[in-house]
């Protein structure tokens, strides 16, 4: 009997480094708060 | 009759199952995090209720003391670790939000005088790491990493250096392990020394950017002494950052001109491609906050929500430090490694003294 196995690599469609996914994120965190979504932040 | 023929395939992860992943991580990340905000406000007004003589402990301290107690007693249980190593995203995304508070000219101003620092602090920093790991007969590639790291940016050069010089692991965990191990002694150590050297915020900021290797310590170690001098802590750590393509690349010659590397082909493309992005995004917002894009209160928003996100960063920097882990290591890259530190420490504080009494800080 024989066995195949075929290792199936699948391509990531998602190829932002962290750097940049935390630049999106605030970024757009920061247009929400300009947008007035957000209007106070406490602390 | 027909064989069976069975193909494994190898699942991808579907990107909601890494989401739901990190969650219970994060969450331990911002019970820590949060925590220790809790701490800084009850433990003082206890003390004070009660007459006790009891030091003003800030909530980086408390997050990263209880992440410390929390990694080395228990240890920090497998469903959590993916969302603890998203401390670094938070770092980031926190140091893009901060840009709100800095005005373009004060970074052209501070950028100016951080970079001629750095600049020194740099070659410094490779020429001795150099000279001791020869002298202390390491692997020269390991002595390369522990350079890279000691003078640009801890964690993150150690790893771009090490693909492009072609590294061994083992040495990338040794150089990575000296470094964080350093770092955290550096929490404990600058803000006491600064204390005693009535260091200001300015002089003590830059100091932390140009002494402490990683990002995320040397923003704590700002956050520790004051809220500006965290912020000029983060500016110059940036600075740093900045430069990681310039000393990989020519690393990475180095060795490929040995023949023990591979060479680089598209400068360009290589120096993008190790540039760290957040700067970019740090400066962008600078400019949005310079050009009045946002109100008085949407800058205070977003630099609130900067806090949040150093929280889970300060957390994430106790939680990750495993000081048995890092005495796996061995004592020989550890020891140069602290070497190197203590005598790098010493030789910014006396360049942050010197430009401190030249420009009157």
């Amino acid at each position: 009997m024989s066995e195949t196995a075929i290792a199936v690599r699948t391509q990531s469609r998602w190829k932002l480094s962290l750097d940049s996914w935390a630049v999106l994120v605030a970024l757009l965190a920061a247009l929400l708060i300009r947008a007035g979504v957000f209007k106070h932040i406490p602390w | 009759m027909a064989d069976v023929v069975t193909i494994p395939q190898v699942q991808p992860v579907q990107p909601v199952l890494r989401f739901l992943r990190v969650i219970p991580g994060v969450l331990l990340l911002a019970a820590i995090g949060y925590a220790g905000k809790l701490l800084e406000q009850n433990v003082g007004a206890y003390a004070k209720a009660h007459h006790w003589t009891f030091p003003n402990i800030e909530y980086v301290l408390w997050a990263i003391v209880l992440g410390l107690l929390i990694s080395n007693t228990v240890g920090v249980p497998e469903i959590f670790r993916s969302g603890v190593a998203t401390y670094e995203f938070w770092l980031k995304a926190g140091i893009v939000l901060l840009g709100a508070r800095f005005l373009l000219g004060d970074i052209l101003k501070l950028g100016g005088i951080s970079l001629l620092l750095v600049a020194i602090e740099i070659t410094g920093s490779i020429a001795f790491m150099t000279f001791l790991g020869r002298a202390f007969k390491l692997k020269p590639k390991l002595t390369s990493l522990l350079a890279v790291g000691s003078a640009v940016c801890g964690v993150s050069a150690i790893i771009a250096a090490k693909g492009a010089i072609d590294a061994d692991d083992e040495d990338s965990s040794f150089s990575i392990a000296a470094i964080l191990a350093l770092g955290a002694f550096a929490l404990f150590t600058f803000p006491v020394i600064g204390h005693f050297l009535h260091l200001s915020d300015k002089a003590y900021g830059l100091w932390a950017g140009l002494g402490v290797d990683n990002t995320a310590e040397a923003t704590a170690a700002g956050a520790l002494y004051s809220d500006a001098a965290a912020k000029l802590a983060v500016l110059v750590k940036s600075t740093r950052n900045a430069m990681i393509g310039f000393v990989v690349l020519a690393y990475a010659i180095y060795w490929a001109g040995k023949g023990k590397a591979h060479a680089v082909g598209n400068k360009a493309a290589f120096l993008w491609q190790k540039f760290p992005k957040f700067v970019l995004g740090f400066l962008l917002v600078s400019v949005l906050a310079t050009y009045h894009f946002f109100s008085k209160d949407q800058v205070g928003a977003v630099a609130n929500l900067s806090r949040w996100a150093f929280l889970l960063t300060f957390a994430g920097v106790g939680l990750r430090t495993n000081f048995q882990e890092m005495r796996k290591q061995g004592l020989r890259p550890f020891a140069v490694g602290a070497i190197g530190e203590v005598v790098i420490a010493a030789f910014t504080l006396g360049l942050v003294y010197s430009a401190s009494k030249l420009f009157a800080w």
